[in-house]
């Protein structure tokens, strides 16, 4: 009876929300003057802010971002979230979003390539190399969720590939995107972080690279999304990639540690 | 069903156990003063009780990093004297989670032991018991039904606790990642079938207590 009467409540609160997104659904049209909307992994939460800043000063169109992990952001917008696009951390996650039908698959393109690395708020805590990592004064290694976070995934084959896997689990805590993985390590709760190099570089504190041979490359991959049920705005989306690949915008990701399409990949210093 | 990671039901489970008796104690000592005392910041000490409620996950998220991580006064003690920290810790976990449930039984357990005849804790007092006597043998007693609906409504508080538990438990598998957790990473890792399985067993299992609880509480005819 009782179990009948929630599934009864909650059949009626659907109905109601279906209707109400079916409405605002429509063309191009619909979104006018509304944002471009663009899910970004959570590594380029201080890049892409700089380089929206640029794009609406030279474009004078808005742009809104929502940064995440690559894999929940891919999720949404496979269930329909009303991005015009998505910025991932990899390249898979792109391909099922264009799988789902909610994305433009021939807009996929490669935009930068990440960099992943040790980050301390403590120098002295910083190891010359991942094999300091078995340093047992090391109390908490924070990373990003391999299951859904590119920059965690990566920092796992790294770790499992320089035989460290085993040393580091025990003290591993997990942030659910890259950005909290930081925020561990920033607020002193971790030691120490693997994140990425673009989240570091313009921290005080201290970073280490690690040799990106250890892991799958990060090939960040873009793609122009439909929307969801209001729309997309395509032109702008396309506008906002060139804007990216453009001069100002590469300055921007270059300042940021990224390597850049066309530009000589993988040179560690 | 196959390979189906059960761990993170078993640890919510735990986490909630252990959450409810922390908040028992806390809730019903706090609902014993709230009831039967009148002084000077009664209310603001109600409003603190009842603030996790209504606080965002991530407010109380941050004041237990602040207040219990590994920088903190306390937080550094409890890891010289443990060695273990309080944060990304089955600890952690536990806190988080009793958080969240501590309003529930303030709330509940209070409005109980209001509801108790006043008449009879006098007669208690007439006949010679102490206070605190007769607290614990009349008062407290009268009021079960009450505190096991509150207990209950804490315990399903306390395994859904998400929020809270993902700012401070550290996600880590096997120790604290929590089924709401775990739901929340399969979903986005693509494995429906893995959030499928935890999702209907916490469903039932919330919805079952909810109905018991309304069963407790329902009046009963004089």
């Amino acid at each position: 009876m009782a179990i009948a009467a929630v599934a009864a409540v909650a059949a009626v609160a659907l109905g109601v929300l279906a209707t109400a997104c079916g409405k605002s659904g429509g063309g191009d049209g619909s979104r006018r003057g509304e944002p471009l909307r663009v899910a970004a992994a959570a590594d380029l939460a201080l890049a892409f802010a700089e380089v929206g800043k640029a794009f609406e000063a030279s474009s004078g169109k808005k742009v809104e971002f929502s940064f995440g992990s690559t894999g929940l952001l891919a999720k949404q917008i496979s269930e329909g979230a009303p991005y015009d696009l998505l910025a991932a951390a990899n390249a898979s996650y792109v391909d099922d979003v264009v799988r789902s039908g909610a994305c433009l698959g021939d807009t996929k393109a490669l935009y930068a390539r990440g960099r992943i690395v040790l980050w301390s708020s403590d120098p002295a805590k910083l190891p010359a190399g991942l094999e300091g990592l078995r340093d047992p004064k090391l109390v908490k290694i924070a990373l990003a969720n391999p299951e859904h976070a590119p920059y965690g995934l990566a920092a796992k084959q790294a770790l499992e590939r320089s035989g460290l896997w085993a040393s580091v689990e025990p003290r591993a805590v997990y942030g659910e995107n890259v950005q909290q993985t930081m925020m561990f390590a920033q607020s002193g709760n971790a030691d120490i972080a693997v994140v990425a190099l673009s989240l570091a570089v313009t921290l005080p504190g201290g970073y280490v690279a690690v040799d990106p041979a250890l892991h799958e490359p990060l090939d960040q991959t873009l793609v122009v999304c439909k929307g969801g049920s209001a729309g997309g705005k395509p032109n702008e989306a396309r506008a906002f990639v060139a804007f990216v690949g453009s001069e100002p915008g590469r300055a921007i990701m270059r300042r940021y540690g990224f390597l850049l399409p066309g530009e000589a990949l993988l040179p560690p210093k | 069903m196959n390979g189906v990671d059960l761990r993170p039901l078993l640890l919510s489970f735990e986490v909630a156990t252990l959450a409810t008796i922390l908040a028992a104690v806390i809730g019903i000592t706090g609902a014993a003063i709230l009831a039967n005392f009148r002084f000077p910041g009664r209310d603001i000490l109600d409003v603190l009780f009842t603030a996790p409620m209504v606080m965002p996950p991530t407010v109380l998220g941050y004041y237990v990093l602040v207040a219990l991580g590994r920088n903190s006064v306390i937080g550094h003690a409890f890891e010289a004297l443990t060695g273990s920290s309080i944060v990304f810790t089955l600890t952690g976990a536990v806190i988080a989670a009793t958080i969240g449930a501590v309003p529930l039984v303030v709330k509940n357990v209070r409005a109980a032991l209001e509801e108790t005849d006043a008449t009879l804790i006098l007669a208690a007092r007439t006949l010679g018991a102490t206070r605190l006597r007769a607290f614990f043998s009349v008062q407290l007693p009268l009021a079960t039904r009450g505190i096991v609906a509150a207990l209950m409504l804490a315990f399903a508080r306390a395994i859904g606790d998400f929020g809270v538990t993902l700012m401070v438990a550290g996600d880590i598998p096997g120790k604290t990642r929590t089924a709401s957790l775990a739901i929340y990473s399969a979903i986005q890792g693509q494995r429906e079938g893995e959030a499928t399985t935890m999702v209907v067993v916490l469903t039932f299992l919330v919805l079952s207590l909810l109905y018991a609880v309304g069963k407790l509480t329902a009046r009963r005819p004089r």
